[in-house]
């Protein structure tokens, strides 16, 4: 009776041993996409962002542009199209230009405005500070055709867009 | 947020729970298992033991509920089919060490959720790189200073009736100082300088953190006299450099260097040595130090055939209740599974291994900052890396180093420094989830 017994629980615990880890498995094979993602941050390894949020051409009649010269994050030569009012730079996931990974930018860092036509950018009290042309900007600042916007690693360079 | 709608709300979460349900089962059918083995009637203790084990799980479940609703749900349920394993087997060893043990694993489930509540954003850890890094060292340098040597190995530091192994938590504190700087330098790393033969060699400039962790560990090796610690740390390390800048020159080196070190470590490492032996001609000399226990596992392992004795019914115990294979419920914990489950059952733990892994790397590709990236991959090529070196040990693939099996050895060290990784593990996977929405 006992023998029996112990035979039934050793199967028992066998069979559901392997249905444990088939159920993983399974679900988790089903999970599987995207096989293009890398762990490795190497470039052309995949880990270099995409630019999703940063459109990498613009359309004929075209706005501003900031133009991504240095960065941790982003591809070199992508571009921040400035089509909306108010463009902001930051971690945060609605930013235009989601600048995650870097430590050294806030979640709402800088915000670029488009004032009549001609841009603005303005500090949104970040940590580490905006910088153009190398110097911290205390208030809204504008910006000329070839200035350089620096938020954390990220290093961008405003291109006027042509005018219809 | 009402009960109702959390529970449809979060499909990951209730996969979790009911691969939680299936662990427990597992959980009470081996106990009862081994307490009818042993008494030949049912008790219910093992209901008692069970319900303890389910209520810790469930409450680690509630908090990762509340706090992670979008984290991987398989991890949480791998670890507690993994130490409800190991809890009944050490409960089949010693009652005594089973309650301990189920001691450790309520502590470590209770660091797990100290884990997830304080690094819920896990980049926190990002700026606390160097003190994990100095705090790593300082605890190996304390372990080979003050460290009491058991078994040959100083592993060990003893606080009044406490044994502690502080390499477990420097392994993790390294992970995450190694992945900080990585992320920070990967770039200087991965720029060729020059070009020889065609391959673009980096300078020697940057090449000194990979010598630096190669010395370093060749020092643990002389200093702890032992070769499993020393290499886990090397190839975490590797791994983790590789990560960073997707060479394989570095690996190449790597192990290059290493063999080298290791070569002329051992010569000077007796103890090292006698592992070598034991490894290449155990049975050359069965009952002297050098080969006993490992011919011991071999035997028990072969005892277990394809099925196994069944939980409770292996031939463990000698006839004065002492284990046949000395310190069966740590090191040698994989040799009993393989006893008493046979090859079938030991083979599933290997499986779990390997799903936790996967978890681990896949959590890596998923989340999208490079220092989570580096942390969940360094963390699960620790686990991976341990379970290959302890079970490739006690079957004799590799020389025998005393590390513990993660998750299921008896040892309080080990068993909430891996709920630690369990943690931070989730906490990756939550915001690399939330992410993609």
């Amino acid at each position: 009776m006992v023998d029996q017994a112990l035979l039934l629980l050793r199967i028992g615990v066998l069979v559901l041993l392997y249905l444990f880890v088939w159920r993983i498995a399974r679900t988790a094979i089903r999970d599987v996409r995207g096989s293009a993602e890398s762990m490795i941050l190497s470039p052309g390894h995949g880990f270099d962002r995409q630019p999703a949020p940063v459109a990498a051409l613009a359309e004929p009649a075209m706005p501003g542009r900031l133009v991504v010269v240095a960065s941790d994050i982003l591809p070199i030569g992508a571009a921040v199209v400035l089509d909306q009012p108010e463009v902001l730079l930051g971690r945060d996931p609605h930013a235009a230009a989601v600048l995650d990974g870097d430590g050294f930018v806030s979640g709402r860092h800088a915000m670029v405005r488009l004032r009549g036509g001609a841009p603005t950018v303005t500090d949104l009290g970040s940590t580490n500070g905006t910088y153009v042309n190398g110097n911290r900007i205390a208030a809204e600042t504008h910006l000329q055709e070839g200035d350089e916007i620096a938020v954390g690693s990220t290093r961008m360079i405003y291109e006027p867009g042509a005018t219809p | 947020m009402t009960p109702g709608r959390g529970l449809v709300r979060l499909p990951l979460r209730n996969r979790e729970l009911g691969l939680i349900a299936l662990a427990l089962l597992i959980t009470t059918v081996g106990f009862a298992a081994v307490q009818l083995a042993r008494a030949q009637e049912f008790a219910s203790s093992p209901l008692i033991a069970t319900a303890f084990f389910a209520g810790a799980y469930l409450v680690a479940h509630l908090v990762v509920r509340i706090t992670l609703p979008v984290a991987d749900p398989y991890v949480l349920p791998i670890t507690a089919v993994l130490t409800a394993i190991g809890l009944i087997e050490i409960y089949r060893i010693d009652a005594t060490l089973a309650r301990d043990q189920g001691v450790w694993i309520v502590i470590g489930l209770a660091l797990f959720v100290g884990v997830i509540i304080a690094f819920r954003d896990i980049r926190r850890l990002e700026t606390l790189r160097y003190t994990c890094g100095a705090l790593a060292v300082a605890l190996l340098l304390t372990t080979i200073t003050l460290g009491t040597q058991v078994n040959g190995a100083r592993l060990w530091i003893r606080i009044g009736e406490l044994q502690i192994q502080p390499g477990e938590f420097a392994k993790i504190l390294l992970v995450i100082f190694l992945a900080g700087y990585l992320r920070e330098r990967r770039e200087v790393l991965t720029a060729p300088t020059r070009n020889v033969l065609g391959v673009g060699v980096p300078a020697l400039r940057h090449s000194l953190p990979l010598l630096i962790i190669a010395g370093a560990s060749l020092v643990l090796l002389v200093a702890m006299n032992d070769l499993g610690s020393s290499l886990l740390f090397y190839v975490i390390a590797l791994a983790m450099l590789y990560i960073a800048t997707g060479r394989l020159l570095f690996v190449g080196l790597g192990a290059g260097l290493f063999a080298l070190g290791a070569a002329a470590a051992v010569q000077i490492t007796p103890r090292v040595q006698t592992r070598i032996d034991g490894w290449l001609h155990p049975w050359a000399n069965e009952q002297a130090q050098c080969c006993y226990q490992i011919t011991q596992s071999i035997y028990t392992i072969a005892d277990g055939g394809v099925l196994g004795a069944g939980f409770g019914r292996g031939l463990i115990l000698n006839g004065n209740g002492e284990t046949i294979i000395p310190y069966a419920q740590t090191d040698f914990i994989y040799s009993v599974i393989a006893n008493e489950l046979g090859l079938v059952g030991a083979t599933a733990v290997i499986l779990l291994y390997l799903l936790l892994a996967w978890r681990g790397f896949r959590i890596a590709t998923s989340a999208d900052d490079g220092f989570s990236k580096l942390l969940a991959a360094g963390l699960a090529t620790a686990v991976a890396f341990q379970v290959f070196v302890i079970v490739g040990g006690v079957i004799r693939l590799l020389p025998l180093t005393g590390l513990t099996l993660p998750f299921v050895s008896y040892g309080g060290s080990s068993v909430t420094a891996n709920f630690a990784i369990a943690g931070i593990l989730l906490c990756i996977s939550q915001r690399a989830n939330r992410e993609r929405g």
